[in-house]
C-alpha cells in the first residue's frame, strides 16, 4: 500500500524529517506517536502534498506509484486521505457543495460522469448519520462556527463518504471529549477492511484505546526510533518518550 | 467629523440620481472581463426616509482599468444607504474604488454603510480602494470597510486534499467571495468570467 523510503523533508532551512523508514500493508492500522515537534504533522503534511514543505532525499510509493510526483488532487483521487488536525474554515462553500466537488472531480478523474444528484444526496444522508450528524449539516459553510468536536466528526464522514484506501488521521483524538472520541473511533473501526489501511498520528494513546493498531511507531527528532506492536503503548503510557 | 465646512466633492458634476421621500432606489453594477469601466454614481437622498442600495461586482484582467466613483449624499433625515462592492482583478488590472458618503447637517438619523472588498490574483494586479465618510450631522449611523487580499492558501490546500483541482478550488473560492453582489439569474454568466480570469 505505502512505501516510505528513507525520507527526508523541510521546511525553509529546517530539517524536520531525517530518513523516515515506514511500510503499510493492505489492510493495516499503524499507529505513529512521539512527543510535540517531533515531525508528526510534517509527515502527515508531506504525505498529503502541502505546500511549503521540501523533500530534500528519499521517496514514497503509494500502490506502486510515486506519491511525491502527485499533486495533492491527485493523491486524494488515488485513494489517500487526511484528516486535519485543525480543519480548514471555508466561508461561503457549504458542506454539500464542497462534498459534491470533490466526488465528482474525483469521478470525472476515472472518467465516469457526475453522480446524479439524488443519489448524491442519499450518500451524504447515509453518511451524515453514520457519524451522527445532524442532517442541516449539510447546509452549513465548511466548519464555519463549528465546535470541536464537530469539526472532528465532519472529517470522519468526509472520509466516510470518499472512501479511501488510506487514511491519515492527524491528531484526531485532540479536543475531544469521549463521547465525541467514540463516535470518531467508531467512525474509523467501521471503515476498517482487508484491503483498507490506516496511519494514526498521535501524541497520546487515547484514541489507541479504541482503534486498536496493528503496529506501533516511535518518532522522535525526525526519525522512527522504536517499531513495534500494542505493547508500545503501554510502554509509552507508562513512562513517556524519554526512554527512547 | 461634524467639524470643517459642508461641502459637495466635486463628482457633483454629474447631475444625481434623486431619491424622495419614502422612495427606494436599487442599483446594481456588473463589470465582466473585456473592457475597461469608468462608473461615476452619485445619488441623493432628498426627502426624509429615502432609501438607496447599491451593489456592484467586478472581476477583470489584462490591462482593463475599472475605476468607481460613488457618492452618496444624504441630504434629508432619516434615509438609509448601503453599498457592497465586491471585486477580483488579475492580470495587469488596475481597479480605483472613490466612494464617499456625505451627511448634510439636517441629515439626522441617518443610516449609511459601504463596503468595498477585494481579491487580487497576481502580483501585478492593483487595487487602490479609498472609502471617506464626511458627516456634518451629530444623530448618525454609518461605517465603511475596505479590503484587498488573496485566495487563502489553507482553503485551497484543504479542498484540493479533497480531490478538487486546484483550478475548481479557486472558482469555488472566489465565487463564495462574490455571492453577496451576484444578481439574480447571473450565476451561470458570472461562473463562466471566472474560468475565464483564472486562464
Amino acid at each position: 500500500m505505502l512505501q516510505i523510503n528513507n525520507l527526508h523533508a523541510r521546511i525553509g532551512d529546517k530539517e524536520i524529517l531525517k530518513g523516515i523508514d515506514l511500510h503499510i500493508g493492505p489492510g493495516e492500522v499503524h499507529a505513529v506517536m512521539g512527543p510535540n515537534g517531533a515531525g508528526k504533522s510534517t509527515l502527515a503534511a508531506v504525505l498529503t502534498g502541502k505546500p511549503g514543505y521540501e523533500v530534500t532525499e528519499g521517496s514514497i510509493l503509494f500502490q506502486g506509484k510515486d506519491l511525491l510526483a502527485m499533486a495533492p488532487e491527485e493523491r486524494a483521487w488515488a485513494g489517500l486521505f487526511l484528516s486535519f488536525q485543525y480543519p480548514i474554515e471555508i466561508p461561503g462553500v457549504t458542506i454539500t457543495a464542497f462534498m459534491k466537488a470533490a466526488v465528482n472531480a474525483k469521478r470525472k478523474a476515472q472518467g465516469l460522469p457526475e453522480m446524479k444528484a439524488g443519489d448524491f444526496l442519499k450518500l451524504m444522508k447515509e453518511k451524515m448519520a453514520f457519524v451522527q450528524m445532524k442532517p442541516e449539516f449539510a447546509k452549513r459553510e465548511v466548519n464555519v462556527g463549528f465546535s470541536g468536536g464537530e469539526k472532528k466528526r465532519n472529517e470522519i464522514f468526509q472520509m466516510a463518504l470518499l472512501d479511501p484506501m488510506l487514511s491519515i488521521l492527524d491528531e484526531t483524538d485532540s479536543g475531544l471529549d469521549v463521547d465525541a472520541l467514540k463516535i470518531v473511533a467508531d467512525g474509523v473501526n467501521a471503515l476498517r477492511s482487508p484491503e483498507k489501511s490506516a496511519i494514526i498520528v498521535t501524541h497520546y494513546q487515547k484514541l489507541l484505546e479504541y482503534v486498536q493498531p496493528d503496529h506501533v511507531h516511535v518518532l522522535k527528532d525526525g526519525r522512527i526510533v522504536k517499531n513495534g506492536g500494542r505493547e508500545l503503548i503501554d510502554i509509552i503510557e507508562n513512562q513517556g518518550f524519554d526512554q527512547f | 467629523m461634524g467639524h470643517g465646512k459642508y461641502v459637495i466633492p466635486s463628482i457633483a458634476s454629474v447631475s444625481p440620481i434623486v431619491v424622495q421621500a419614502g422612495e427606494v432606489l436599487n442599483l446594481e453594477f456588473v463589470v465582466l472581463p473585456g473592457e475597461s469601466k469608468d462608473i461615476t454614481v452619485f445619488v441623493e437622498l432628498a426627502g426624509p426616509g429615502a432609501e438607496a442600495h447599491l451593489k456592484g461586482l467586478y472581476l477583470c484582467n489584462g490591462d482593463e482599468q475599472v475605476h468607481f466613483r460613488i457618492l452618496m449624499h444624504h441630504r434629508a433625515p432619516g434615509c438609509h444607504s448601503t453599498q457592497l462592492f465586491n471585486g477580483i482583478a488579475g492580470g495587469r488590472a488596475q481597479v480605483h474604488f472613490d466612494g464617499t458618503i456625505v451627511v448634510a447637517p439636517d441629515a439626522q438619523q441617518t443610516q449609511a454603510y459601504q463596503e468595498n472588498h477585494n481579491i487580487v490574483l497576481t502580483d501585478t494586479a492593483k487595487v487602490e480602494t479609498k472609502p471617506q465618510l464626511e458627516i456634518y450631522a451629530d444623530d448618525v449611523k454609518c461605517s465603511h470597510g475596505a479590503t484587498v487580499g488573496q485566495l487563502n492558501e489553507n482553503e485551497l490546500f484543504y479542498m484540493r486534499s479533497r480531490g478538487i483541482p486546484e483550478k475548481e478550488a479557486k472558482t469555488l473560492q472566489m465565487l463564495s467571495f462574490l455571492s453577496p453582489v451576484i444578481p439574480e439569474g447571473r450565476e451561470e454568466e458570472i461562473l463562466l468570467s471566472l474560468h475565464h480570469v483564472l486562464e
